[in-house]
């Protein structure tokens, strides 16, 4: 049944979001196809207006995921819809894990779109070595290789975002346990919950450099000139902290559904 | 059979009792009203017979189970509003509901659309209510379910779609299971009605078998509820 709700959910998501991909795309080759070596005026202008409207489509790629996630989980669970959702012969559980993992596919089909307009729009061997270099830059200094730099950046950004979606899932299902104002209680129940989790991740971390010197550095120092050593582990420490986090959320989300819900 | 039997349901919102001690069986083959004054709690006791809301406390058990995944296979619901994505078409729908209902019968889906001028191919969101309604219909009525629970079909129609709605009502279940009618339009759907519920101020009034009810009354359920429910 899971693959059943996924499929409509990934179905609803792609109606909702390939127009933002689509242009997206589309002012990517736009941008392109005016960056031309020699151009007038009128093109440059033309080629100004084309990327800041591209750019403006990646920003809606990765903000309307998480709109419409929450927009989602808040029709299909609490609005009239909910009165299909919840009377289709599938467990809460399977109500809970459609929705988390539609999130994280557009996360990574954002990503990518993200990537391949950015590509299409500004690659050129130059502009690739002028990045290799401030890569290769900020790597040397923190003693890591690019790979590692490029892949835990990637993850701490797409974790950060997720947890930020799953706040927002908790936040709704407690909102809509009180009887009135449930849209506000639901924005507010989220916000305290993503402080609360950053809050958490940072205590932890802080917990970690009790053992660790190193890591303690970056609470004490105030300058960036402490070992390089100590980002690195933060990293992973605030990555795997994260994802505990996030899938701690999606366990007590799934009981305070399974407790029931009241729909208006 | 007993197919639904309700125990001790108690349902408060705050400190406002909505449904207070409701005890309730129901068997197989029969049509039965659940009767009431608006506000009395007839859609609060089918909310929770189809876990859209929790109890308080007390308990559902249809065929023998509690509330859940089983019972939802067994029971086919008919909201008082329209509750379909409005972004699908009618076709999507009855996959949609091809998908999760093992009971669902397209082609009877379609053929009952068909009766009623409905397009398949046509999108939920360029209907007018009346007719997302009776998509609704069709697709509760198409379900080889054990228990039909609908609330309030005859709201909102002319006298004319009422019949029409009364008759794919009483031509699509099976003889083996029960209907649910909630309405305060008692006059319409008194004469298909084998037992009533009476629901007032969040108490089972009555539960009584329509025939015997008349015959001790002497009078029509519509005329009894009057009398029972006078301001």
């Amino acid at each position: 049944m899971l693959i059943k709700l996924l499929k409509y959910d990934l179905k609803y998501m792609i109606k909702n979001m390939s127009v933002f991909y689509i242009l997206s795309i589309f002012f990517a080759i736009t941008t392109r196809l005016l960056s031309l070596p020699e151009q007038t005026v009128m093109i440059g202008i033309l080629s100004k207006i084309s990327s800041g409207c591209m750019i403006a489509m990646i920003a809606n790629v990765v903000i309307n995921v998480m709109m419409r996630s929450w927009v989602r989980f808040r029709d299909s669970l609490y609005k009239d819809e909910a009165y299909l959702t919840h009377t289709l012969p599938v467990t809460k559980n399977d109500l809970y894990n459609s929705k988390f993992i539609q999130t994280l596919i557009f996360f990574f089909i954002g990503f990518i779109i993200v990537l391949l307009s950015l590509f299409v729009a500004y690659y050129t061997p130059d502009t690739w070595l002028v990045i290799k270099d401030y890569i290769k830059t900020i790597t040397t200094g923190f003693n890591m290789s690019p790979l590692f730099f490029i892949s835990i950046a990637i993850l701490l950004i797409f974790l950060e975002l997720f947890n930020a979606i799953q706040c927002g899932f908790l936040g709704i299902i407690l909102g809509y346990k009180k009887n009135n104002g449930k849209i506000g209680f639901s924005v507010l129940f989220g916000f305290i919950i993503y402080l609360v989790a950053q809050t958490l991740v940072l205590g932890l971390v802080f917990v970690y450099g009790l053992f660790d010197p190193t890591v303690m550095e970056l609470f004490k120092s105030g300058t960036i000139s402490i070992n390089v050593n100590a980002f690195k582990i933060l990293a992973i420490v605030a990555s795997i902290l994260y994802v505990v986090i996030i899938f701690s959320m999606s366990i007590i989300g799934k009981k305070l559904l399974n407790k029931g819900v009241n729909i208006e | 059979m007993v197919l639904l039997e309700v125990k001790n349901l108690n349902k408060k919102y705050d400190d406002k009792n909505v449904l207070k001690d409701i005890n309730l069986k129901l068997s197989s083959g029969k049509i039965i009203g659940l009767l009431g004054k608006n506000g009395a709690g007839k859609t609060t006791l089918i909310k929770l017979i189809n876990d859209l809301l929790t109890p308080t406390s007390g308990e559902i058990l249809v065929k023998g189970n509690k509330i859940g995944v089983e019972t939802k296979k067994a029971i086919s619901y008919l909201p008082e509003r329209t509750y379909l994505n409005k972004q699908m078409k009618v076709k999507e729908v009855l996959s949609y509901f091809e998908d999760f209902y093992d009971n669902f019968d397209a082609q009877k889906a379609r053929k009952l659309l068909k009766d009623l001028d409905l397009d398949e191919s046509q999108s939920l969101s360029k209907m007018s209510k009346g007719m997302q309604e009776k998509v609704q219909l069709v697709l509760v009525m198409s379900r080889n379910a054990d228990l039909y629970i609908l609330d309030e079909p005859l709201g909102g129609v002319d006298p004319a779609t009422r019949d029409y709605i009364l008759d794919t009502i009483l031509s699509n279940f099976n003889e083996n299971a029960s209907v649910i009618i909630s309405t305060h339009l008692i006059s319409d759907i008194e004469r298909v009605l084998d037992e009533v519920v009476f629901i007032d101020k969040g108490k089972i009034a009555l539960h009584s078998d329509t025939d015997e009810l008349r015959k001790n009354e002497n009078a029509s359920i519509d005329e009894i509820f009057r009398r029972m429910f006078k301001c």
